[in-house]
């Protein structure tokens, strides 16, 4: 690895108090909304190889597209992205979870980023929260009323948003 | 709610005196280790990258301030190749942040609105003197 390729290597962590698999299942939940990630619908099957897609809950958007690489249960989680609102070339997300006396450590590593990335701080700051949010979803079964208020209101801008972001879109570039 | 002059805990919550946000706080009261997480913002780095960074210091005194923002887990060691990275991790100031300034922006948004509502009555009133809102504000 060179130094460049690793300081381009963005990491999050936090230690969530439950279960591995609590956990595993809440990060690898297809077909409902997980709150944690920003109130998105993930589809796919979880095959290395196969698309994976994190949808708006009404599922006329698109927000993060990619490709699974690799799926250990109930440790490692390994998919390409691409950002729709920003798009670039594919980047690489792993999670990894590591189980501790306390419950379970989970691990971010997002990296692969290139000068052809706009906004890559903004992008890798939603990481961070993402995690805190899937703590409090998965400790307490629920996400602060603060974040329910702004999906509530995410859900309201929808026609804000780029036309990236539209499933159509994402069809039309093989995404 | 206490009154002026009186400065004790008593809003204070009964066991809040300890957290799990201690050893975040205790890592970031030492200067150097806030130098080693501003380098470590700039990109991931070996611990002996780090080292030579810190001239000052002896390896193992460099080792020994990274171990307590390992334990705070302000800083996340990963294994790269035969190398082992050490990251900046942003999430336990992302748990401060929530927890204190989100909070207070709270207060100060409360704030606002009961200003705008005294201004209003007054201007209804005709009287937007500092007295009055000093007046309506309590």
């Amino acid at each position: 690895m060179t130094e460049a390729g690793e300081s381009r290597e963005h990491v999050a962590s936090i230690l969530i108090e439950a279960p591995i698999r609590s956990v595993w299942n809440e990060i690898t939940k297809t077909g409902s909304i997980q709150r944690a990630l920003y109130n998105t619908v993930l589809e796919t099957t979880l095959e290395p190889g196969a698309r994976l897609r994190y949808y708006s809950p009404d599922r006329k958007r698109v927000f993060v597209v990619g490709e699974v690489v690799e799926v250990d249960p109930p440790t490692k989680f390994v998919h390409t992205y691409i950002f729709t609102m920003k798009p670039g070339p594919p980047t690489l997300v792993t999670w990894h979870l590591d189980e501790t006396p306390d419950g379970c450590r989970v691990t971010i590593t997002h990296s692969g980023w290139t000068d052809a990335h706009e906004d890559v701080d903004k992008q890798i700051a939603g990481w961070r929260e993402i995690l805190g949010l899937l703590k409090a979803q998965v400790e307490t079964g629920s996400i602060p009323l603060k974040t329910r208020l702004q999906y509530a209101l995410m859900g309201l801008m929808g026609f804000m948003l780029p036309k990236t972001t539209r499933v159509g879109y994402a069809d039309e570039q093989g995404w | 709610m206490t009154g002026p002059g009186t400065d004790s805990g008593s809003d204070v919550p009964a066991g809040a005196g300890r957290d799990d946000l201690d050893p975040v706080w205790k890592a970031l009261a030492n200067p150097i280790r806030r130098r080693m997480l501003d380098l470590l913002r700039a990109g991931a780095r070996t611990t002996s990258e780090l080292a030579d960074s810190f001239t000052d210091l002896s390896r193992f005194a460099v080792m020994q301030h990274l171990r307590v923002l390992v334990d705070a887990e302000l800083v996340v060691p990963r294994r790269s190749g035969r190398r082992r990275f050490n990251h900046l991790n942003p999430v336990p100031i992302q748990r401060i942040h929530d927890r204190w300034v989100s909070r207070y922006r709270r207060h100060w948004a409360e704030a606002l609105v009961d200003l705008k509502a005294a201004l209003e009555a007054n201007a209804a009133d005709g009287e937007a003197t500092p007295a009055a809102l000093r007046r309506s504000s309590q």
